[in-house]
């Protein structure tokens, strides 16, 4: 299991290659990895009731800049996308001078009240209260959620830090790949066959993760195949998809569908709207700072991330607000993407829709994210004067 | 500045009541509800459940009166007629909130009084009012009877003959179940305790509290489980008949099968469907799980309506509400009442019939003819009968609806459980079926020693703030001790608070061990290790590997720091307890 978060992390290129240690305990303590943070990561474990712990340099500084940015009183960041909001709360930093002596305890005594932390000069240190990929999957939220959070900062700030700006360059120009979806394979008609059904979207649930559209464990995926909706189960990872996929039937009479996906009641609703066969459901994370960016002026919305009632437009793609599962997400989704095939929601991420098959939902928001990213670095420019 | 809780001790022998102050250092090492309960107990943890002394405490937790979510429950602790471990169990309703501002935050109940009585508590005070008028009558009429002072709780006929599965039924149909406290109250002729508080809770730091309830609130909406279309908020805990199907490991004829065809006439919509079934939740809860009949029944829970069907292997949704009607009205458990009913329904090679089904609970809750047998539980049942392997239960307390050989971790869990085979001490159901967090597997016990070990512990935390443990399918401790922290104004963790459940669960292991439980009592039905269960559907239930299951056990008690006997290392363990 240890070896496998390492992999996974190293695939989703969100740690810096061989920074990364993990630590697991059952009747003894376990620790994989660098053996630095191998060492850090079983230290802090040893200090709380937890399953695993995962300790690593991030591939990108981003959140040493956020804690380098902030001021120096500063105990948390508050980075205000959705996954954020709901999940993490806030991110704690732990600083150099918080870490003399003993930095294990001082960071566990943070993972005792949250989810991950960020420790300067060391990265991000995430817990597994439940399970050992409870802590890879924290350790992706905190990197997803400080990403956005410095694009966001950038835009709206500027550089500040010395190295930052070359940092950034780095990234601009050698870090990030260009989106495509050539080379894939998609099923090109319709389907009806469960077994093909469940086949087409593990591949699609997987490329997802590959191109990068989401971090492995989040995003949802579902098809529609007469009276039922074929989708991902909830807190499944998109890569690995075996197994979890629910099939619900469309008229609620079974409850099977219970350990279906938070955004099942979306995904329903957007087949009722728009008879669409497909839909992708994925964080890029252009799109999603993208879409926090209003320029409304005087709005007397303040949770905007929820509350917004408007529907903006990010080029051709229209943007709502909404909260994940019983909130407002499954409402306002729904009117707005039949016409475009796709909507980002405010601070979350992207929806899609493919009328015959999964490739329609897959270029789209393929494209989405192209256009986010390209008019991110537009502004980002038109900012800095280059 | 910590707030001041007092506890009213009633001795039934004098007819005495006193209301004192409870230390703050026991309230910061316990909490309240369970862990304030066990902790009451100690001294007297080894006097028989039915001895007079033994005393039964009713505890409300921190958050109660409060606006935080699931918050108004009670927990009542003391020793089980029916496992003989110590118990406790927890209830929601009204009466706790009401309880709690009346100004008490626990009753300690000892002593037995000469004639039945009812304990009336009001701001004002409390007194003990005859109740020979009430003695026999079922806990409708009882409840009716009482209903112009306040929230009820009372026992029925059942409690009152010492059914070892009876029940403290709260009077809006919540129950204080399985363990027979039904009995021990009986025992001690305390008929009722009504409460009639209106007093406000006050939170020491509005805006921290506020701020966490917010976030407890936007996860319960994230949750599939909690608010989904398919949750809980919509179709009551039956939603999970259909998922139990599907995973086959629904317990069906005395868990000989782990699928009952019939199963879809119970589920959900079934009920929904047929009975118009309305939402109704505890005081202040936004989830509202409870669900009642157009005319006003309460509405049958999943562990009812599975254990009253595909156990008995009965397929009639009228039956099986009638059954919980009768076990409400009865005070009994309809767990243990449906699981010994099917015990002894094998044991003579033929599962009672819907029809029969009234007429046994009724004698059961009598004493009378078959009833009497029956109501000492499936174990004692099936070791009269000369057949000990049938009896579906850990520790004399019968097995829930969820089939061990379709969940690992749920199996090492019901034979750690320090109340006998229950599902709701570690409840791995949540990870390993409803993928509650995050998923695990659920065929493997990989880790299941420890993360059983993590959630006993938080859960004893959660058990004795007291909170709802279907919060917890959506938020996490992390959440509540923000609560907590909120309404006293002292910081809390959740690492600090799962500290506090460790405390509160070896507390409880130390007096069942002292009360003669071992690693020999640790340990499920041979038939779970011998048979396999429903196979089909691509999904393979094969019995449980005793030897693996015996590693992990083994691994369980080392993380625990007990001996590979399941034995304390040492007889000074109560001693360096606050």
């Amino acid at each position: 299991m240890i070896a496998k978060y390492g992999e996974k992390l190293h695939r989703d290129r969100s740690v810096a290659p061989g920074r990364v240690g993990i630590a697991a305990q059952d009747d003894v303590m376990l620790s994989e990895g660098a053996p630095d943070l191998a060492r850090l990561a079983a230290d802090v474990l040893s200090h709380l009731s937890c399953m695993g712990v995962v300790a690593a340099s991030p591939t990108l500084p981003f959140a040493e800049f956020l804690l380098r940015r902030a001021n120096a009183g500063a105990k948390t960041i508050v980075p205000l996308d959705t996954e954020t909001r709901t999940f993490l709360h806030d991110i704690p930093v732990v600083r150099h001078g918080d870490q003399a002596g003993d930095p294990a305890c001082a960071i566990a005594a943070l993972l005792s009240n949250r989810k991950g932390v960020i420790a300067e000069g060391l990265g991000i240190v995430a817990a597994g209260p439940v399970t050992l990929e409870q802590a890879y999957i924290n350790y992706s939220s905190v990197f997803h959620a400080a990403f956005v959070k410095y694009l966001l900062d950038v835009l709206r700030e500027g550089f500040v830090l010395p190295g930052e700006e070359e940092s950034f360059r780095e990234f601009r120009e050698t870090f990030l790949r260009p989106l495509t979806a050539e080379g894939l394979s998609f099923r090109a008609r319709s389907l009806d066959d469960p077994g093909e059904i469940l086949s087409e979207m593990r591949a699609v649930g997987r490329y997802t993760v590959e191109r990068g559209l989401v971090d492995s464990f989040f995003g949802n995926i579902s098809w529609r195949a007469g009276g039922t909706i074929f989708i991902s189960q909830t807190a499944a990872s998109l890569d690995e998809l075996a197994g979890c996929i629910d099939p619900v039937p469309m008229d609620n009479r079974s409850t099977t569908g219970i350990t279906a996906s938070s955004e099942l009641l979306a995904h329903r609703r957007i087949y009722e709207a728009t008879g669409a066969r497909a839909i992708l459901h994925g964080h890029p994370k252009f799109a999603v700072a993208m879409s926090m960016l209003c320029e409304e002026k005087d709005c007397p919305v303040k949770d905007c991330w929820k509350d917004c009632p408007n529907v903006r437009m990010l080029g051709d793609t229209p943007v709502v607000a909404g909260e994940i599962g019983a909130g407002g997400l499954a409402v306002r989704v729904p009117p707005v993407i039949g016409a475009p095939g796709k909507a980002i929601v405010y601070g979350h991420g992207v929806f899609t829709i493919g009328k015959d098959g999964f490739e329609e939902a897959f270029r789209s928001m393929v494209d989405v994210e192209n256009r986010c990213r390209a008019e991110y670095f537009r502004r980002l420019d038109a900012r800095t004067g280059h | 500045m910590p707030l001041c809780e007092h506890i009213l001790i009633v001795d039934l022998s004098s007819g005495k009541m006193r209301r004192e102050e409870i230390p703050q250092d026991l309230l910061r090492a316990y909490l309240g509800g369970r862990g304030l309960g066990v902790r009451l107990l100690r001294g007297r943890h080894t006097l028989s459940p039915f001895d007079p002394e033994m005393p039964v405490v009713f505890a409300v937790g921190p958050l109660c009166g409060t606006p935080a979510p699931t918050s108004a429950r009670l927990s009542v602790v003391s020793r089980s007629p029916l496992t003989e471990t110590v118990y406790d169990c927890s209830a929601g309703g009204r009466f706790a909130w009401r309880l709690r501002a009346a100004g008490i935050f626990a009753i300690l109940v000892e002593g037995k009084s000469r004639r039945p009585v009812v304990l009336a508590v009001t701001p004002a005070g409390e007194e003990l009012l005859p109740a020979d008028g009430l003695w026999t009558k079922g806990v409708g009429e009882t409840v009716r009877s009482l209903s112009d002072r306040g929230s009820v709780a009372a026992i029925g006929p059942a409690g009152e003959n010492g059914v070892l599965f009876s029940n403290i039924m709260m009077g809006e149909g919540n129950a204080v179940g399985r363990g027979g406290l039904g009995a021990v109250l009986g025992g001690k002729n305390l008929k009722a305790v009504t409460v009639d508080g209106d007093r406000p809770v006050p939170v020491a730091d509005r805006e921290r509290f506020d701020r966490a309830r917010a976030d407890v609130l936007r996860l319960f909406r994230a949750s599939p489980v909690i608010f989904g279309e398919l949750g809980i908020s919509e179709y009551g805990t039956p939603a999970l008949v259909d998922l139990m199907r599907q995973r086959r490991m629904a317990p069906t004829e005395n868990f000989r099968r782990t699928v009952f065809e019939g199963s879809s006439v119970y589920s959900g919509p079934a009920i929904r469907a047929a009975y118009g079934a309305k939402k109704e939740g505890c005081f202040g809860c936004p989830i509202r799980c409870k669900k009642r009949a157009s005319d006003g029944r309460p509405l049958p829970e999943y562990e009812t309506v599975s254990h009253f069907g595909g156990l008995n292997a009965i397929a009639d949704l009228q039956a099986i509400v009638r059954s919980n009607d009768a076990c409400n009205d009865l005070g009994m458990d309809t767990i243990s009442a449906a699981a010994t009913l099917s015990a002894w329904g094998e044991a003579r090679g033929r599962f009672p019939s819907p029809e029969e089904i009234g007429p046994l609970l009724r004698d059961i809750a009598s004493r009378r003819g078959e009833g009497e047998l029956l109501s000492e539980g499936s174990r004692r049942v099936a070791e009269a009968l000369g057949k000990p392997e049938i009896s579906m239960s850990v520790k004399s307390l019968e097995l829930p609806a969820y089939d061990p050989r379709g969940a690992y971790g749920m199996a090492l869990a019901y034979v750690t459980s320090n109340r006998g085979g229950c599902h709701l001490r570690a409840y791995p159901i949540s990870h390993e079926i409803l993928r509650r967090p995050v998923a695990s597997d659920r065929f493997s016990f990989s880790g299941k020693a420890r993360m059983i070990k993590i959630a006993e512990d938080a859960n004893a935390a959660v058990d004795s703030l007291v909170a709802c443990k279907f919060a917890f399918f959506g938020a996490s401790l992390e959440e509540y001790a923000e609560l907590l922290s909120g309404v006293t104004g002292v910081p809390h963790t959740p690492q600090g608070l799962k500290e506090i459940g460790e405390r509160i669960w070896l507390t409880e292991r130390f007096y069942n061990a002292r009360n003669g439980f071992a690693r020999a009592d640790d340990d499920l039905p041979s038939r779970f290790f011998t048979e396999a269960g429903s196979s089909g559907e691509g999904i393979d239930v094969p019995p449980i590997d005793r030897a693996r299951f015996g590693e992990e056990l083994t691994k369980y008690y080392r993380i625990r720091g007990l001996r590979d006997d399941g034995s304390f290392p040492d007889d000074g363990f109560l001693g360096r307890q606050p």
